[in-house]
């Protein structure tokens, strides 16, 4: 086996790790948390579905996206038309179309219908977006998604605008979003490995090198904001059945600074980055608001200023910038080390 | 937060120690965050009520304990703050005032058959038609609200054209149009002129004003379907721009503290639950003001705490005619409910509605800057449902 | 009919041209887009009041005539949008444009939380210079007092700015550092002294702005600035990043797509005003991908 192959064979050990790191959370937490804390498991894997999602297109592209949260909310959404009791559609969506009205679909294949639609929303926007290039195709994303935001808050016949649709199944157990979340990773790490990966990466390397190496930057492009706006709908599904109510509101600006926020503190530049931010931010964040709540170390019980989670986590976001700027692991993948995968690596050296 | 602390500190002092038999109370309310605000009033007017009736004896012989759970205005937040107090014991959650971030505590008590009540949710989603059927919201649904404000200012102001100004940014604002536009066209002679968008966070809404200045003439009033801040700014600008009509809105900006946003504001009017003002003709909505500065150390700041205080009087009555806190039990006691009486006005539930889609309102009109309640109204005729669920 | 609209544009405009500004700015100089700046210009609305959680704002610097109220909070502006720069981006000057850009939100958060543990949720009510709020007949129309004051002094504002870009030395090298940062430098430009000063006044304008708004509106909320700051931005790429000219150019041309939106829409679409603004800017950007007004260095350089 040569280097490169051991190398290779490493990479593929990547995802692997990654799920197996999620499947450890998972047991750590329904072995000793309670049920607050299971919740905030699910809650965490969804989030790595929607972030290892929008990695797809940010990491191996180079361009920060916007618009992400609006393919979250189109799923969330569109699951929420497919799997709602005909009853509450009929009463409260009066402006669906019969066929809709009528659907009752199971969960499972209302998600895949969340993100495909997201995905076809993805491809047709994306054909005109991707376009542009570096910051004007971020503004672009930008302007989809307070488009996307102002539709769904005064559509209200199909949407129920700024008032919240109730009586998602809430079936989002931690296991579902493991499920969601590994299917995710193992997509983008095939699609980073993929031809169309590799050349996209070089055009985030070297946008002008690649193109005079023949490769078409806007194909590219469009495919990893294709396959990435898919997770990004099934994550959105998959948050509204979590939460059980879904409002335009939740997809919006704040929900967009989340995922770019757990992004960029594991790192853009790889796929473990991804993973690992959400980890670390949703653990930080669970840790601040217990300590909120309040602690009892001994006799002493300690509590935190109410209100002041928000304000620890930002300054911590900017410590870990300043002092990693390109993330926790730094453009870095987990993987197992050449030498292990290969066994006899050293003799063919 | 002084208040706050103080407030907690104090009904913490009044309530007992645990025991078995107590009965548990849980609020998932935001006790960081923007809706903080809007919560801590309601919710100690709540624990007032809870005080009250432990103080005379408990509930089904059992005193009423509390927990509570902060949903940091947070909906995913605050679906966790339900199972947190669910595994604390509650028997019955109170949950955040608006009906978006209180509904995801509200399912998770649904979901155990307990009974959930909104602080002040005034959308009928947040009952049988949205989140279940044993969620209650003992305030005023918001159409209730611009029906009243129609049918006030027709009878008692001699309005006949009137202009709707709707702020598209909550469901709430939404709501108070849409009984407006319900109830002002029914009316004799009545006309609705003009009607315009705006949002919330607009840095400025001339173009609105400009549109409203083309009318041939000034309209008797302007139905202005808003909250803070965006109401407050959209006074001042209308003011400023010469526009002396009487100017209707909804409970949300009832209160004050906003008025110095245009000095010496005249001729606006909005309905009200109780007057928070000292002049309510109803000796028990003063006697309640009272107990909260006691326990608070300042007056109500808007008339959002009363409902906290009429939720769980009702809630408590329903109890105790169930004889126990099972929530279907409870759930078909309040349905029972019809014009039952509370310090702020009569009150009703039925199988179909968990939400006054009539009720008496006082009426406050602010005159030089000075609020003062003026008249009570009570609307002709119920919302009709299909106006409060086709908005 | 047509004078009021334009009087509306001018007076919409004016204010995100401001916020442009301030954005680009900051642009220009170290590649941040500073998303930081809609709560610098609420920290700013908040300076005038009394911390409290209580109800009722009490006026502190918001209490001082106008000639001592006017320059501290323009100084509490700048100097707010000095320390972050001191105490946040000066160490990440060496980071990815994405890293700052996620650093000036968390930026953001602090402030807004921070504001929000001292003042309350509450909306607050500020009576700023109530007097201005009386109409007077002007060439036909009838405009508010407020409105002639707003455009009046946004355009104050940019001349001032105008001059000082153009005629004094640290304008000259910021002039030079937006053009091109790395050539500047190898010339003599003094970094820390450009990238500070485009803070202070970055400030400053964000101050600026928030005067203009508490007039305006006469309410305080931790929420506000939020929406101008993403106008802002913008109309800072559609005037082409890092040109000055062209972030006050697409600010006015923003405000007055908004007011005209609003004029010329029936009722029924009104509510989507904001849609079809997007989806212009979408368009605009399609057609003229480097912006209205593309700076030299906006172009990568082989």
């Amino acid at each position: 086996m040569t280097e490169h192959q051991a190398r290779k064979l490493a990479s593929l050990t990547t995802p692997l790790l990654l799920i197996a790191l999620l499947a450890v959370f998972v047991l750590l937490v329904g072995a000793f948390g309670d049920r607050s804390l299971g919740r905030m498991a699910a809650e965490t894997l969804i989030r790595v579905t929607l972030v290892v999602g929008f990695w797809i297109f940010v990491g191996n592209s180079g361009v920060v996206s916007f618009g992400h949260a609006a393919f979250a909310c189109v799923g969330a959404y569109v699951s929420a038309w497919v799997t709602l009791k005909p009853e509450m559609k009929t009463l409260l969506l009066t402006g669906l179309p019969d066929w809709l009205a009528q659907a009752e679909w199971h969960v499972l294949p209302a998600a895949v219908a969340a993100g495909a639609v997201a995905a076809v929303l993805a491809l047709v926007t994306g054909a005109a977006i991707l376009r542009l290039s570096g910051i004007a195709a971020s503004i672009a994303t930008f302007a989809f998604l307070a488009m996307v935001n102002t539709i769904w808050a005064n559509w209200t016949p199909v949407t129920g605008g700024t008032s919240s649709v109730v009586g998602l199944a809430r079936y989002v157990s931690p296991w579902v979003g493991l499920g969601w979340a590994a299917a995710a990773i193992v997509v983008a790490a095939v699609y980073a490995t993929s031809a169309s990966g590799l050349a996209l990466r070089a055009t985030r390397e070297d946008e002008v090198a690649a193109s005079a190496s023949g490769i078409d930057r806007y194909r590219h492009r469009l495919a990893a904001y294709t396959v990435s706006a898919f997770f990004c709908g099934v994550g959105g599904a998959l948050m509204g059945h979590f939460i059980g109510v879904i409002n335009p509101d939740g997809f919006y600006l704040s929900l967009t600074f989340l995922m770019l926020a757990m992004l960029v503190m594991g790192g853009i530049g790889s796929l473990s980055g991804a993973v690992v931010g959400v980890l670390v931010v949703s653990i930080a964040v669970e840790g601040l608001v217990r300590l909120e709540k309040g602690v009892t170390l001994g006799a002493t019980e300690i509590a935190l200023p109410a209100g002041s989670q928000e304000i620890l986590i930002g300054l911590a976001m900017i410590l870990v910038l300043i002092f990693r700027p390109a993330g926790l692991l730094a453009g870095r993948d987990l993987s197992l080390p050449a030498a292990w995968v290969a066994g006899r690596a050293k003799t063919t050296k | 937060m002084k208040h706050l602390t103080l407030g907690t500190a104090l009904v913490a002092a009044l309530a007992t120690p645990a025991m078995a038999e107590d009965i548990t109370v849980g609020f998932a309310i935001a006790k960081s965050g923007w809706m903080e605000a809007y919560d801590t009033p309601a919710a100690t007017a709540a624990k007032i009520r809870i005080d009250e009736i432990n103080a005379a004896g408990g509930l089904l012989g059992n005193q009423i304990n509390w927990v509570e759970s902060d949903t940091r205005t947070d909906r995913a937040e605050a679906a966790k703050a339900g199972l947190d107090l669910v595994d604390q014991g509650a028997q019955m959650l109170v949950v955040s005032c608006d009906y978006d971030f209180g509904a995801p505590s509200a399912l998770v008590a649904e979901g155990e058959g307990m009974n959930s009540f909104f602080l002040c949710a005034e959308d009928v989603k947040a009952g049988i038609q949205g989140v279940g059927p044993n969620a209650f919201s003992s305030s005023v649904l918001a159409p209730v609200q611009g029906a009243t404000m129609a049918e006030w200012s027709y009878s008692k102001r001699e309005a006949r054209k009137a202009y709707v100004l709707e702020d598209t940014f909550i469901e709430y604002n939404k709501g108070i149009c849409t009984g407006f536009n319900w109830m002002f066209p029914r009316l004799e002679g009545a006309e609705i002129v003009g009607r315009d968008t705006f949002k919330n966070d607009d840095a400025s809404i001339a173009s609105q004003i400009t549109r409203i200045k083309e009318l041939a003439e000034e309209p008797d009033v302007i139905m202005l379907c808003s909250v803070m801040p965006g109401a407050a700014a959209a006074v001042r600008q209308i003011r400023a721009a010469g526009i002396n009509s009487l100017i209707l809105n909804g409970s949300a900006v009832d209160g004050s503290y906003w008025l110095d946003a245009t000095p010496d504001l005249s001729g606006f009017v909005v309905p009200v639950q109780g007057s928070i003002y000292g002049d309510d003709p109803r000796p028990e909505v003063e006697a309640f003001n009272a107990a909260y500065e006691k326990a608070t150390g300042a007056r109500p700041a808007s008339q959002y705490a009363y409902p906290g205080y009429v939720l769980i009087d009702l809630w408590a009555k329903a109890v105790e005619r169930a004889g126990t806190l099972e929530g279907a039990a409870v759930t078909a006691e309040l349905e029972k409910m019809q014009d039952e009486p509370t310090a702020f006005g009569p009150r009703s539930f039925s199988g179909e509605l968990h939400h006054q889609n009539t009720a008496l309102m006082q009426i406050i009109e602010i005159t030089g800057g000075k609020p003062a309640r003026v008249d009570e109204w009570r609307i002709s005729e119920p919302v009709p449902m299909d106006v409060l669920i086709a908005k | 009919m047509t004078l009021q609209l334009l009087f509306d544009a001018l007076s919409l405009g004016g204010i995100y041209a401001i916020a442009a500004l301030g954005i680009a700015l900051i642009f220009g100089v170290m590649k941040l887009v500073n998303f930081a700046h809609g709560q610098f210009i609420a920290f700013a609305v908040f300076a005038l009041i009394v911390p409290s959680t209580d109800a009722v704002a009490v006026m502190g610097l918001g209490a001082a005539p106008a000639l001592v109220l006017v320059p501290a909070i323009l100084a509490v502006g700048a100097g707010l949008a000095v320390a972050s720069e001191y105490l946040v981006f000066r160490p990440l000057r060496n980071a990815s444009p994405v890293a700052l850009m996620v650093a000036s939100f968390a930026l953001g958060v602090v402030i807004q939380n921070g504001l929000l543990v001292a003042y309350g949720g509450r909306p607050k009510a500020i009576s700023l210079w109530p007097e201005l709020g009386k109409p007077v007949a002007l060439l036909g129309a009838e405009v508010p007092m407020l409105q002639i004051i707003v455009i009046v002094s946004v355009l104050v504002v940019l001349a001032l700015l105008a001059v000082m870009l153009k005629r004094s030395r640290i304008g000259l090298e910021m002039r030079a550092a937006a053009e091109d940062f790395g050539m500047a430098r190898l010339l003599g430009v003094r970094a820390n002294a450009v990238i500070a000063g485009a803070f202070a006044l970055s400030g400053a304008l964000a101050a600026t702005v928030a005067l203009v708004l508490v007039a305006q509106t006469g309410v305080a909320d931790v929420r506000m600035g939020g929406q101008i700051m993403l106008v802002a931005f913008i109309a800072t790429v559609v005037g082409g990043m890092g040109s000055l000219p062209g972030a006050v150019a697409a600010g006015f041309a923003l405000g007055a797509a908004s007011v005209a939106l609003q004029a010329a829409l029936p009722i029924e679409a009104r509510p989507f005003r904001d849609a079809f603004l997007y989806g212009l800017v979408i368009l605009v950007l399609l057609l003229r991908p480097q912006g209205l007004f593309a700076a030299a260095s906006a172009k990568p350089r082989v």
